[in-house]
């Protein structure tokens, strides 16, 4: 009997204590900077160093470059680059490889979609993506 | 006046009377019901460390339960193709008439009362009994293992708590000499039946708790366990009965508890100027509190521990209770 | 005459109390189990065959999803296996920060299984006080690493960020609050007596049964086997702490959950004093090179997950990936001794006796 009513009393005390719920959609979740949400990508610093796409686990993102429109710079442009996020699990390796930094994660999470099909990102949508970018990305 | 009404020869004007009358009661019935859902969800929600419903209607979610039987009244009515359709169909029905039934024979103020028969008492528990055909013939029509599973042990659960219920009773009906629930109320002017009969209050609640199929004794709708139950085939409006029925049942309980122990709608003493209506509403809360607090707090019981305590522990203490009262009765 | 009827019941693979997608098939007279038997396999991944096409790098973000719930575990033993063969040393710094996240992500496990086991049990409250101090800790490790559940944080040579500023001092003052929430879950459910009845010979072995069945973890030691590889195989730097193991000599459910609740104050324990002992400074990384590559070999490293022993065999053929991978999933190893336990036991003490053995599914199907 002693036990159960410590119980009580336990929860009892619990009635008038500080709430610990996050009003999550209405305020947005306090997230420390390395969070690891949907990638930024900056088709400007790419070097099309494939490195990204060869760590990926799960093998989410694609890439094409060409050449430099200027025919006196050596070296590739970024063409097209896809990530899917139906299979990308954030795992952060590609921002960790990437020497130049031109993909790098961002703190935005809300990935929910009505359709598969939007799960598929593009490079626009990636480099529009420039919100909450994570201030220090390598250690 | 309602005295009156049953004694004067039926006629439809009569009827009509009765008709509205219940209808009211069932209005207020079901009003109770939507805020005791919020009620029991809010009061857990705060001691869970949680806000409970605070979306729909306001910061108190004032009528999330609205919504949610909205949701349940327009979802599409399942029955398993397997299931005994009549029967299925039937159970939600007989589990909830009963829950209705018994309310009119409590007492809410010395002047708000439905039927004031002799045997008030008996009668409440007479009918409150025949909800339990009805989870066991959800149980059984669902054609579920799990829903079958949940309706035997209702069956055995209820058996086997009724018998503690009205036992723990006799002392209160001893002490006031009737069965009528506004004789009992009389007679604890001068001392509620809580203070002269604590065994039997305990007993009568545990064994209540165990009635209303709450936790630590919800064996037949254990989650955990049998998923829901027998009521794991239902879905839409005939759930919502099941549910309906078990919380106007909560209603029903909390109201026979006030009645029984508390003094029903009579006042603390010097505190008389507050009508009774205010002091029944006060206890009646009390108890659904309580009844709440013990959900959140508790485990479940094990089906055969919860037998080996019924038989063997609230059956031999409400009957050593039943001998304490007589003979204290005798001597004083 | 009165005839009675065996009854197949399938628990599973959707049921509120399997934890995940575990399906039982039970025999059941009435309520009586005659015969349980687990089909498991409905969160097959094949992490193990997808390993031997990934880069070690990349093997470890999979093992985060095996045992979700203390992921640092995993990763920790797929490190720990490649920087064996590799021989590697792995810096002071890195490896107090691989123990701190360990050790928390071992009362966050534990947690979640008190909370979980008592929603079991049918108590509702349990799990929302669980979770606040879960939520504190995955908070925790979110700022360390990153990611709430799947961290990705170790890296062979060491871990991936260093510790922010002021993490040392938030896991420092989060040790005296948890002792103290500690008391409270104590004062709500322990000594409650329906739970003790609950629990109190329930799902019981002997200490020989458990060894036969290579049960692990907290599994063996409720038998009173003295066997915590933190204490007897000392690995990382387990050995500069001092704490308990703890055993219990019931081999009943009471006697599991006892040894976890006091798992819980020697995990405590372990992550005081590494905070206290952390280095001021020191790098996180140890040389590795480039792409790194396991020398041609084998190797089997074992270490104590919340759950149990869980193991690394790598086979290498010297290639940046690995031959054959095996994990020694102690969910999986768990799990087995369940038919032998469930047999003559009724309904409801199915779910207090797989509630107790504590499994995740993502381990057990791998």
């Amino acid at each position: 009997m002693i036990g159960l009513a410590k119980g009580f009393s336990y929860t009892l005390k619990n009635l008038t204590r500080k709430k610990v719920t996050y009003d999550y959609p209405n305020e947005p979740l306090p997230l420390p900077d390395r969070f690891r949400g949907i990638q930024k990508f900056y088709p400007e610093k790419c070097i099309v160093c494939n490195q990204c796409s060869n760590i990926c686990p799960t093998d989410c993102i694609q890439l094409t470059g060409k050449k430099h429109p200027d025919p006196s710079k050596k070296g590739k442009i970024i063409d097209t680059y896809d990530i899917n996020f139906e299979i990308c699990i954030l795992c952060d390796l590609c921002t960790e490889v990437c020497p130049t930094e031109a993909i790098i994660m961002t703190n935005n999470f809300e990935l929910a979609e009505y359709s598969r099909d939007q799960l598929f990102k593009d490079l626009v949508w990636l480099d529009e993506n420039d919100e909450h970018i994570r201030r220090v990305n390598k250690p | 006046m309602v005295q009156e009404l049953l004694a004067s020869p039926p006629g439809l004007m009569n009827f009509a009377i009765f008709f509205l009358l219940a209808a009211i009661l069932l209005m207020v019935i079901l009003g109770f019901v939507t805020y005791a859902i919020l009620a029991e969800r809010k009061v857990m929600g705060f001691m869970q460390l949680r806000h409970g419903p605070n979306q729909v209607g306001g910061r108190w979610g004032l009528l999330q339960t609205v919504a949610d039987v909205l949701k349940l009244l327009i979802k599409e009515d399942t029955i398993p193709k397997l299931a005994d359709r009549p029967l299925f169909i039937l159970a939600p029905v007989i589990a909830f008439a009963p829950a209705f039934l018994v309310l009119a024979v409590i007492p809410f103020t010395d002047k708000l009362q439905f039927a004031d028969i002799g045997v008030g008492l008996l009668y409440y528990i007479a009918i409150s009994g025949i909800s339990t055909v009805g989870v066991v013939t959800g149980g059984w029509a669902s054609n579920n293992k799990y829903a079958l599973l949940g309706g035997m042990r209702a069956a055995a659960q209820m058996i086997s708590y009724e018998i503690p219920l009205v036992m723990s009773l006799l002392g209160v009906i001893l002490l006031s000499g009737s069965l009528n629930l506004n004789d009992i109320v009389s007679a604890q002017s001068h001392g509620w039946f809580i203070i002269k009969q604590p065994i039997a209050f305990i007993i009568f609640i545990i064994a209540s708790i165990a009635e209303l199929n709450r936790t630590p004794f919800d064996l037949p709708e254990a989650e955990s366990e049998l998923v829901a139950g027998f009521h794991v085939e239902y879905s839409g409006f005939r759930w919502a009965f099941f549910m309906l029925s078990e919380y106007v049942y909560l209603f029903a309980m909390a109201a026979l508890t006030t009645v029984l122990f508390l003094g029903g709608w009579g006042a603390l003493p010097f505190l008389g100027f507050i009508p009774g209506a205010v002091w029944f509403s006060l206890k009646f809360s009390l108890i659904v509190f309580i009844l709440i607090w013990v959900r959140v707090t508790l485990p479940r019981l094990r089906a055969d521990q919860l037998m080996e305590f019924g038989w063997k522990v609230l059956l031999p203490a409400a009957l050593a209770n039943i001998f304490l009262t007589a003979i204290l009765k005798e001597l004083f | 005459m009165i005839r009675t009827e065996e009854m197949l019941l399938n628990v599973g693979p959707q049921h509120p109390s399997t934890h995940g997608v575990f399906r039982l098939v039970v025999k059941i007279d009435g309520e009586i189990i005659k015969e349980a038997t687990p089909v498991i396999g409905y969160l097959h991944r094949g992490t193990e065959k997808l390993a031997e096409d990934l880069q070690y790098t990349q093997i470890i973000p999979y093992t985060d999803r095996m045992d979700y719930l203390s992921a640092m575990t995993n990763n920790y033993v797929i490190c720990h296996a490649v920087e064996t063969m590799m021989g590697l040393e792995i810096p002071e710094r890195a490896e107090y920060l691989r123990v701190l996240a360990m050790e928390l992500g071992r009362v966050a496990s534990h947690l979640v299984w008190w909370g979980t086991y008592l929603l079991d049990i049918g108590a509702v409250s349990p799990f929302l006080y669980a979770f606040r101090e879960r939520e504190m800790i995955i908070n925790l490790l979110n700022e360390l690493s990153g990611a709430r559940l799947t961290f990705n944080y170790m890296r062979v040579g060491g871990v991936k960020w260093d510790a922010p500023e002021g993490w040392i001092d938030k896991v420092r003052e989060f040790v005296p609050y948890m002792r103290q929430q500690l008391e409270g879950y104590h004062r709500l459910v322990t000594g409650n007596e329906i739970f003790m009845k609950r629990v109190k010979g329930i799902g019981t072995y002997t200490k020989e049964e458990a060894i036969n069945y290579s049960l692990s973890g907290a599994n063996l030691r409720c038998t009173g086997v003295n066997w915590d590889l933190r204490k007897d195989e000392p690995y990382s730097i387990y050995d500069r702490f001092s704490f308990d193991t703890v055993v219990r000599t019931g081999g009943d459910a009471w006697a599991r959950y006892e040894c976890r609740m006091q798992e819980i104050v020697e995990s405590l324990k372990i992550i005081e004093q590494a905070a206290a002992q952390f280095p001021a400074e020191g790098s996180i990384m140890a040389k590795v090179p480039k792409i790194i590559k396991a020398p041609k070999g084998e190797a089997y490293v074992r270490i104590e997950s919340p759950r149990g022993e869980i193991g690394c065999y790598i086979a290498s053929e010297g290639k940046k990936e690995p031959y054959r991978l095996k994990f020694r999933r102690p969910s999986f190893y768990n799990l087995q001794i369940l038919p032998k336990l469930l047999k003559g036991e009724n309904m409801a003490n199915l779910i207090t006796i797989l509630g107790a053995i504590d499994i995740v599914l993502g381990e057990v199907d791998g």
